[in-house]
């Protein structure tokens, strides 16, 4: 299972600074929310589209793509549920299918999801999850709330690996095959599975306590730092940078 | 931190005339804590123990006699996590460990734990190295420097930026040794740091020990070759306390306490199954399960011919990583082979039908443990059966537990090692299968209690696939071995 | 000496928001939200087992935490928030001091709490924040059955896990 959400690569993206990505992402997402031109929405988008295939390749764009694709059939599908009353665009008969404003709110919907969605994948894929956590941290994130996101993802590969472990030893203890049971009794016999791998994670605890405090988590001593964010040398160019272009985008495109 | 919190560190870190021993341990007595009615049987009683600074001592202990639990003692984390009764005074450089949280022992006292697993607390090993640096308080030049040098000792230079858990078991200790050795304290606790370690490193971890005015603690488990001349003192666990007797005294009670000079329980069976049945492995090539993403080529496993027959007893030895347990994997029916025939009783198997065939007892026995009593762990599979009556599993049952060893109302979860090891083995000696795959038995069990294992197993008459890394063991077992190298399976 | 449980109290949160994650990717079946998943046995355990915070927190950024590392991020908040309540009223209304067993009405009653939780919660915050109310709406059968099944699941599993390993009694928060 992999959790890793970095794509390697050498685009302007991965030299622009992790505080300021954060921060145009966290802006991006209310500018989405405001009322803006449709044909300005779709411009974000489509530039946000082209920046990030400039940064990490198609394929990564046609991925992400793909993964939001149920969701926008679904939206698509839901359009005559939306705005009843209102100009009749594409009737049955005297039955009203899809009005212009279902439409317009579809696309809306549609559009402001795909940004959001590409803009926080964006920054998953061109910042390292270290330099994301130093960037929160230099937010004022509390110490602890950062180690135990970073001690979360720590275990969890050896989690997902114990998983599949005790799934593998239970299904060569079983007599019978997987095929033709009732779902009922399927999840019956996810339970001796789930029990044994969440004894195996239970007995880990104490021990991670245990090294936390011999490797010196407890003292009230300030504690220094390996990694920091110096190498990035423009932290307050680049926001200053995203803010003037969602600024712009604001004016260009808003909705007198 | 309060006034007398900051004098014992103070005290810690310049303690010089008179010089305090580095270690002094005065009347131990610890208890587990017992989840369930039975008490649990005390593990020291009056426990006395003074190693001097500077000094390099060896404590050897048998299995499972509460080795690692005097290091957490001495770490200061038991009782802390590790819920028990502790009676004893325990001084580490003068000062008293009662009035000291672990996390100030940083600088003074370093554990480096037999399973690498458990001390892990980083997402690659840079970080790991740099954790305990950045609780000390050191500047950044500092501690690259001493990274660095750490990695750059040890051999993990590349690897500095992978993740723990796509190491190696050897590689994983050597990241531990490294952290201890950047960390730079005054005394080093090492439990069976030998252990996972390739002959070149397991001498550049003696050259270590042997240098320097460290003082340093190493407890194991087996005496190895790399021992001799290392120490000034030996020590041993014997019934509850230690004692120091002359080292060849020491050396015939330690193997007298590991079972060592009793029969080879192998040596008085003789095995006559019932039906003689034949598992074979022809032209077998197989993708090899990529272990991470740091290997530059995926190697194929290729087996020429294997075989093994009901009643036999075959070893299969190889270095780490050279294909052991992506063969057994496929032998077992997990994974699946290219091409090739694996054959039995002339019929050709695979997947599930090969897994009801041949059982792989995993190397670890907590994997397929999750009931509450032995009594229910034992008779779950019997009981998923329709065609057996209660009484019959009851039977059955009985004289499994008889045979392993094993009490039926005991808790897996709190039971010892060598016993959740027996009561794997017991699950799948009820399952019945005609073949078993032992992977890796010898570890963390002593030769005695493994051998014994594999011959409550042989009762009924399986053909047995021992897997090891320890020739020695495999000569104690003395049958046919395989040898594989680099995905190249042979017969020796 | 004081007996300072902070290491302890990251520990177990750490280890179960990785529980929590590991259990949310695990088993998938995809639908328009995402995937129907495991995550309520976890979350179901942790409240049972353990105490409010670590239910809180470890099903908050469990959840959201699985979300950003399968790429829906916009639902990350979401579930943070609808999960983490989840995993707060829930342990909130089983807890007790001792080891009697939970009465059934309460047991009923956090069950109830827990669907209503979950389809409501993603039901008005997705109305909200991402689709319309019909594309909303039609997740919520899918969120019932996926909670239902899960708080019965949990419930079994927890008793298992505290019968097959009696020590993690002592931990709780």
């Amino acid at each position: 299972m992999t959790i890793n959400t970095f794509v390697a690569g050498k685009g302007l993206l991965y030299r622009f600074d992790p505080r300021a990505k954060l921060l145009t992402v966290i802006l991006l997402c209310i500018w989405f929310f405001l009322p803006v031109s449709l044909v300005g929405l779709y411009t974000v988008v489509g530039l946000l589209v082209l920046v990030g295939a400039l940064n990490t390749g198609f394929s990564h764009i046609a991925k992400t793509f793909l993964s939001i694709l149920p969701m926008l059939l679904f939206m698509v599908l839901f359009m005559p549920f939306n705005v009843r009353d209102g100009e009749s665009l594409i009737s049955i008969g005297s039955f009203t299918l899809i009005t212009t404003e279902g439409l317009e709110q579809a696309t809306r919907l549609a559009g402001r999801f795909i940004g959001i969605t590409y803009a926080c994948t964006l920054l998953f894929a061109t910042t390292v999850m270290q330099e994301v956590m130093l960037a929160l941290r230099s937010f004022h994130l509390p110490y602890k709330a950062g180690l135990v996101v970073t001690l979360a993802f720590t275990y969890i590969p050896f989690i997902a690996e114990s998983f599949s472990q005790i799934a593998e030893s239970h299904s060569l203890r079983e007599a019978e095959s997987d095929q033709g049971k009732r779902i009922v009794q399927r999840l019956k016999d996810l339970v001796p599975t789930l029990t044994s791998a969440l004894v195996v994670a239970l007995r880990s605890i104490p021990n991670l306590a245990m090294s936390l405090e011999l490797r010196g988590f407890g003292s009230e001593q300030k504690r220094s730092s390996f990694k920091d964010l110096s190498s990035y040398r423009h932290p307050f160019t680049h926001t200053l940078l995203s803010c003037i272009m969602l600024v712009v985008f604001w004016v260009l495109f808003r909705v007198q | 931190m309060g006034p007398s919190q900051s004098d014992s560190t103070s005290s810690l870190a310049k303690s010089r005339v008179p010089m305090p021993n580095a270690l002094s341990i005065e009347h131990l007595s610890f208890t587990y804590h017992s989840y369930v009615q039975k008490q649990c049987e005390s593990l020291f009683e009056n426990l006395s123990l003074q190693i001097e600074e500077g000094s390099k001592t060896l404590l050897l202990a048998p299995f499972d006699k509460g080795k690692t639990t005097l290091a957490k003692i001495m770490c200061g984390v038991c009782p802390k996590y590790f819920p028990g009764t502790l009676e004893g005074t325990i001084r580490v450089f003068g000062t008293d460990l009662a009035t000291l949280e672990p996390w100030q022992l940083l600088s003074v006292c370093s554990y480096v734990s037999q399973n690498p697993q458990e001390q892990f607390i980083a997402n690659s090993v840079e970080e790991e190295l740099a954790f305990p640096l950045e609780s000390l308080g050191l500047g950044r030049e500092e501690m690259r420097s001493r990274i660095d040098a750490a990695l750059q000792h040890w051999g993990l230079d590349r690897l500095r930026t992978s993740s723990e858990q796509e190491l190696s078991g050897g590689e994983r200790k050597r990241v531990l040794l490294a952290a201890t050795e950047a960390i730079d304290a005054r005394f080093w606790i090492l439990d069976e740091a030998f252990d996972d370690l390739d002959q070149r490193w397991r001498d550049q971890l003696k050259e270590m020990i042997g240098k320097g005015n460290k003082t340093v603690l190493v407890l194991a488990s087996r005496y190895l070759a790399e021992f001799d001349g290392l120490f000034d003192r030996m020590l041993l666990l014997d019934d509850k306390k230690v004692v120091s007797p002359p080292q060849q005294q020491l050396l015939s009670r330690f193997s007298q306490l590991c079972q060592d000079d009793l029969a080879n329980p192998l040596a008085s069976q003789v095995c006559t199954p019932p039906d003689v049945r034949q598992l074979v492995c022809t032209d077998l090539v197989a993708e090899r399960r990529r272990m991470s993403t740091l290997e530059e080529a995926s190697f194929k496993v290729h087996v020429p011919h294997f075989s093994l027959q009901s009643g036999e007893l075959v070893t299969l030895v190889g270095p780490n990583g050279s294909g052991k347990s992506s063969f057994s994997r496929i032998l077992c029916g997990l994974d699946g082979y290219l091409s090739g025939f694996i054959k039995f009783d002339g019929t050709s198997l695979s997947g599930k039908e090969l897994s009801k065939k041949v059982g792989y007892l995993f190397q670890n026995p907590d994997l397929q443990i999750f009931l509450p009593t032995v009594n229910d762990e034992l008779s779950w599979s019997l009981r998923r059966r329709r065609d057996l009556k209660q009484e019959e599993i009851r039977r059955r049952v009985a004289a499994c537990a008889d045979l392993f060893g094993l009490s039926l109302s005991d808790t897996p979860a709190t039971m010892s090692y060598p016993l959740r090891k027996a009561l794997q083995a017991a699950v799948y000696y009820l399952l019945d299968r005609p073949f078993y795959i032992l992977d890796e038995l010898d570890s963390a069990l002593t030769y005695h209690t493994a051998l014994s294992i594999i011959r409550d197993l042989r009762q009924n008459g399986a053909g047995i696939l021992l897997i090891t890394h320890d020739r020695q063991f495999a000569k104690r077992v003395q049958q046919r071995t395989y040898s594989i190298e680099k995905g190249r399976l042979c017969e020796l | 000496m004081q007996q300072n449980r902070n290491a302890l109290k990251v520990a177990m949160v750490a280890v179960l928001t990785a529980v929590v994650v590991v259990f949310t990717l695990v088993v998938r079946i995809p639908t328009a939200k995402g995937y129907l998943n495991l995550c309520d046995v976890a979350i179901c355990f942790i409240a049972f087992t353990f105490g409010p915070w670590s239910a809180f927190i470890a099903a908050g950024l469990g959840t959201a935490l699985a979300d950003l590392i399968s790429g829906y991020a916009q639902w990350a908040p979401i579930s943070f928030v609808v999960h983490g309540v989840e995993g707060l009223l829930i342990a909130l209304i089983v807890r007790q001091k001792g080891n009697e067993a939970v009465s059934f009405v309460r047991k009923l009653l956090a069950g109830l709490v827990c669907i209503a939780t979950v389809s409501l919660g993603y039901f008005a915050l997705s109305a909200l924040f991402i689709s319309t109310v019909s594309v909303a709406a039609a997740e919520i059968p899918g969120n019932i059955a996926q909670s239902g099944v899960g708080f019965v699941l949990g419930l079994g599993v927890a008793s298992a896990v505290k019968k097959a390993y009696p020590p993690v009694r002592s931990l709780s928060w």
